[in-house]
């Protein structure tokens, strides 16, 4: 019996355990894989294979019973989800469903989730912009958060290493607060984008900048990308659906199947985290405790090292729910941090317009990407009556409509050949960095349980002054560069959005130089426990403008190198 | 049974009440198919008739060929809310008087060109008292052309959709574009 044990004990036992296949957690797990390491991946929600359970992948508009459409029970059911962009009656099955997976809000917040196999790695954006030294620098020079124990030297070699494998479509711009990365081709800029590239150029000078956005898309090095069994981007622009060309970068297309063919993954879907096992012997974690989804029963795995990867809020509440004599608040939280500053960023305000030059052009085809604004407000130097700055997306488009006044065969002709004209529709969003706060924290319920008898997570996140005059700015400068472009019918909106929505939430786990203020140190270990690495968003000291996922896939990139040099 | 074979087999139950011109609604069956709305075999043979002026058979097919009355009714009855619903079914429910009033006779009755007008004059309403004449009329419109242009025949057989639009091209001059017409 006791040998038994044992037996069930080795079997149960591995060198690394990564917790969560998301876009992060994949990364941690390939590149342990690769190099030998015997690493078991945990996933709570449903196996994803690549292709195979893509359901609605190949589906034509047609064969979707409302055209696309969430019925209106779904929505109802759902508010917050349903308030995504990417939440349709095609993707709807990637999406955590409100009711299934409840938390509670203190102040508003849509948390957006994908609990399956990939995680929201299927559902991204796919934009993928690197961060730089004006981000890095951004909280010891402006007085916020902590100093990042790192800079952008520290990380650019990673940003290199995931650029080439996952495939980054894009141009050399030579812009320093977005460096320059491992592009394969970018994609065309259409016409009206190109008039206002130049207009800012004429008005501006060196200042401002509109360029093509970065995009996780193959469009180059085929027989690279061959290697991983992923062809070209057809620009479906049905990405959400998850690709059959593995043409943007997903968990499941890349990252995922070549750890596997390693030999050395191996995956457990429906297999949530309840914490991480911490041993005051040895003085470090020796694994976690698991709840079988679908059984609801709870098993231990063991590992020499141990990667948080859930995502940042789900990261935040594994760590708040380990709790041992050691670590009473959660694992290594000594100094009563873990949890607080957390930040996202702000989507709230959006600017559109039309343009009544180049009315002979119109555009064809598709492509999986847009322009890009990168960051100008207080670069290099303090400027203006807030903290930092904001990206924002850019893109012009056109095409023909029908009139569909009438009824008849007059409208049936119209419809069918629709020849009608209007001006280019110019639109613009804003993405914001906002700055960490104590205040903003999240923590676990003290009586409220899920399913499976995990602590459901509280979320008490808001806006503050800084980005409301952040938002007034945008607007206005945007207004004018629109107006100095010659755009006409400008309107801005600030459509008052809760945090969450724009997906991007990150901290709560801060990197940093001090114990006494930070929770991870500059290889993502966490200072207390130096064999449990967190990697996602939730390792974030700040925000920066940039789309986060290029910069997680490079820090977990570069802490398992790290983890590996101590197994 | 899925929503189709639902409706496949009530018409064969009810395929002759359709043919009876009835005021009465209330002896006929209610299809089951529409959970949330009470509507009648005849009710949707008239929406049919509506959809039809609204796009009419000619050189290609019309609505109702496509089952666009069907469309109509799935999105009406699991797209909308419930007050967008109510007031759908009671201009629904109003349309036969409100034609017989512009006309003289039932709908049905009517020539194309006599359905086309009174199509056309109850979306054109302004008075408050047709606000769900005009919601229904709007809401069936929308979800005919809806229906009509996201049909597998016109994805397929007319204007073939494409899973793959080709690569971008930023600046291809409207001149240059294929314009060949397509008869309705």
């Amino acid at each position: 019996m006791a040998n038994f044990n044992i037996d069930a004990k080795q079997d149960r036992t591995y060198q690394a355990i990564v917790i969560g296949s998301g876009i992060s957690g994949s990364w941690a797990a390939k590149e342990l894989c690769e190099h030998g390491v015997k690493t078991l991946v945990l996933e709570r929600g449903k196996d994803v294979k690549h292709i195979k359970d893509y359901p609605t992948t190949n589906m034509l508009p047609y064969e979707f019973e409302h055209r696309g459409q969430i019925t209106e029970e779904v929505r109802k059911e759902n508010p917050v989800v349903s308030r995504c962009y990417a939440f349709r009656e095609d993707a709807q099955h990637f999406f955590v469903k409100d009711k299934e997976h409840p938390y509670v809000q203190e102040k508003p917040f849509d948390w957006i989730r994908g609990y399956q196999v990939g995680g929201k790695s299927l559902l991204w954006a796919r934009q993928v912009q690197r961060w730089s030294d004006f981000d890095f620098d951004g909280p010891a020079r402006d007085g916020f958060a902590v100093d990042w124990p790192i800079r952008y030297k520290d990380l650019a070699p990673w940003y290199s290493h995931v650029e080439k494998f996952a495939g980054v479509s894009g141009n050399k711009d030579g812009l320093p607060q977005l460096p320059d990365g491992e592009f394969l081709p970018g994609y065309p800029l259409n016409v009206v984008e190109k008039h206002f590239q130049h207009q800012l150029k004429k008005h501006y000078g060196d200042s401002r900048h509109m360029i093509l956005a970065r995009c996780a898309h193959i469009n180059g090095n085929f027989d690279y990308y061959a290697q991983q069994g992923r062809a070209k981007c057809q620009s479906r622009n049905l990405c959400q659906r998850g690709c059959p060309f593995g043409g943007y970068f997903s968990a499941n297309a890349s990252t995922l199947p070549w750890a596997e063919k390693t030999g050395n993954l191996t995956l457990r879907p429906d297999s949530l985290v309840h914490s991480i096992i911490y041993d005051e012997e040895k003085g470090k974690a020796t694994g976690v405790r698991v709840i079988d989804r679908l059984s609801k029963e709870m098993e231990e795995f063991y590992a020499d090292v141990i990667f948080v990867n859930a995502a940042a809020l789900n990261t935040n509440l594994i760590l708040l729910n380990s709790t041992s004599n050691r670590f009473p608040n959660g694992l290594g939280n000594d100094n009563g941090l873990l949890g607080k500053y957390v930040a996202f960023h702000n989507y709230r305000a959006g600017v559109s317009a039309d343009y009544e030059g180049h009315l002979e052009y119109t555009t064809e085809g598709g492509r999986p990407t847009s322009g890009y604004f990168p960051r100008f407000r207080n670069l290099e130097k303090q400027e203006t009556d807030f903290l930092r700055g904001y990206a924002a997306g850019f893109s012009a488009n056109r095409g023909p409509y029908a009139d569909q006044n009438g009824i008849g065969m007059e409208l049936k002709e119209n419809i069918l050949n629709p020849d009608k004209w209007g001006p280019w529709r110019i639109g613009s969003h804003m993405m914001g960095e906002t700055i960490p706060k104590e205040s903003n924290y999240v923590a676990l319920d003290n009586s409220l349980k899920d399913e499976w008898g995990i602590p459901q997570l509280k979320i008490n996140v808001d806006y503050d002054d800084n980005d409301e005059k952040m938002i007034k700015d945008y607007l206005e400068q945007t207004s004018e560069m629109f107006e100095k472009a010659g755009f006409v019918n400008i309107r801005t909106r600030d459509d008052h959005r809760a945090p969450g929505l724009d997906i991007h939430e990150m901290g709560g786990v801060r990197m940093g130089k001090d114990p006494a203020t930070s929770l991870l140190n500059g290889d993502n270990q966490l200072h207390s426990v130096p064999n449990v690495y967190v990697t996602d968003g939730a390792s974030m000291t700040s925000t920066a403008t940039q789309n986060p996922s290029l910069t997680y896939m490079a820090f977990a990139a570069r802490a398992a190198h790290h983890a590996m040099k101590n197994l | 049974m899925n929503r189709r074979d639902a409706l496949r087999s009530l018409a064969l139950v009810t395929g002759g009440l359709v043919l009876v011109p009835s005021c009465d609604f209330s002896q006929e069956d209610i299809l089951e198919a529409y959970d949330r709305l009470k509507v009648t075999p005849s009710m949707k043979s008239l929406l049919a008739k509506i959809a039809d002026t609204i796009i009419p058979p000619g050189e290609i097919k019309g609505a109702a060929d496509l089952e666009v009355p069907d469309f109509i009714l799935v999105m009406v009855n699991d797209c909308l809310d419930e007050n967008a619903q109510k007031s759908f079914m009671n201009g629904f429910n109003g349309f036969e008087d409100y034609a017989k009033s512009k006309s003289g006779s039932a709908f049905g009755e009517l020539d194309n060109k006599q359905r086309e007008e009174v199509v056309l004059t109850g979306l054109q309403e302004e008075s408050e008292d047709k606000n769900e004449l005009r919601a229904f009329l709007g809401t069936t419109k929308r979800f005919t052309v809806q229906g009509f242009l996201l049909s597998e025949y016109i994805q397929t057989e007319i204007k073939p959709y494409s899973l793959i639009p080709g690569d971008y091209q930023g600046e291809v001059l409207i001149s240059s574009l294929n314009s060949e017409k397509i008869n309705g």
